[in-house]
């Protein structure tokens, strides 16, 4: 599961258009980058189904800008980042309808949704950018440099970006009791 | 503050599962645009190194020492190394095949 791998398939594809190369990387990365967005669009698993298929098939076509600069995950997660929002910019128009209510009215039913409502009411609470890099900081492992380079921002609002998501989080969980448990 | 982070850490972690592909690789790949075959890159290069290889080993006399080398090294010495060579390698592409990301 080295970097030294990723490098390796990376290569083969892009240079002699290796897929089985690209499928190792596909199962390498599925888990993480499907979980991803499934907290991202609140355990929608059609949809994040979809935005991880279009993200491999994006990174596929792209794959020779991938320089190495950071590692290969950073890269996905990067495109991942970019195919989220222009997915949540191509929605805008029906952006100040009630989000609550939609979600509980049509709240996919999923084998997650029962036993992570929880913490899908608890990301609700934060800004998008703040919910990003939460999920990336605590759910993903990334550092804050790798952060602010997914989202393409400078380090110093990376980092605010998770010291206000974990403030709010904070009170939020202790309101519902959780470090209690 | 450390205690805020602390359980944020247990949060999320207690949240945190691996997704079973569930054919979802095989969707992706079955996605992906035909690109034209490049496998040929390798086959040039591979050529190429081995025609230097040739030529300045005849240029230099390395192979005519080669060929004089192996006819004066007993026939078992050669045969063990072969032999071992083989072994070697195919015990290095039965552990690297053991690597199988699909089961995560």
């Amino acid at each position: 599961m080295s970097n030294t791998d990723d490098i390796r398939w990376v290569t083969q594809v892009a240079l002699l258009g290796d897929k089985s190369a690209f499928d190792k990387l596909t199962c390498k990365y599925q888990s993480s980058i499907r979980r991803f967005f499934l907290n991202l669009t609140m355990g929608d698993v059609p949809l994040s189904d979809d935005l991880a298929q279009e993200t491999f098939i994006k990174a596929y076509l792209n794959i020779s800008s991938f320089r190495g600069l950071s590692g290969f995950s950073t890269w996905l997660y990067r495109i991942a980042y970019n195919v989220y929002y222009d997915s949540v910019r191509a929605h805008k128009p029906y952006a100040d309808i009630d989000e609550y209510q939609i979600d509980s009215q049509h709240q996919t039913q999923n084998e997650f949704s029962a036993e992570k409502m929880d913490i899908y009411k608890a990301l609700k609470i934060l800004r998008k950018e703040e919910q990003t890099a939460v999920l990336l900081f605590y759910m993903e492992d990334k550092t804050h440099k790798e952060i602010a380079r997914i989202m393409n921002c400078p380090l110093g609002t990376a980092k605010t970006y998770i010291l206000k998501g974990k403030e709010r989080l904070s009170v939020y969980l202790t309101q519902a009791g959780y470090g209690n448990k | 503050m450390e205690t805020n982070d602390n359980m944020l850490k247990d949060f999320f972690s207690e949240n945190k599962k691996e997704i079973a592909d569930f054919g979802f690789s095989q969707r992706v790949m079955r996605k992906l645009p035909e690109q034209r075959d490049r496998s040929w890159i390798i086959w040039l290069f591979a050529g190429i190194g081995i025609m230097l290889t040739l030529l300045l080993g005849l240029y230099t006399g390395l192979i005519q020492y080669l060929f004089l080398y192996l006819q004066i090294i007993p026939q078992i010495f050669i045969l063990i190394g072969v032999l071992a060579f083989s072994l070697i390698g195919g015990i290095g592409v039965l552990l690297g095949q053991n690597k199988n990301y699909r089961a995560i």
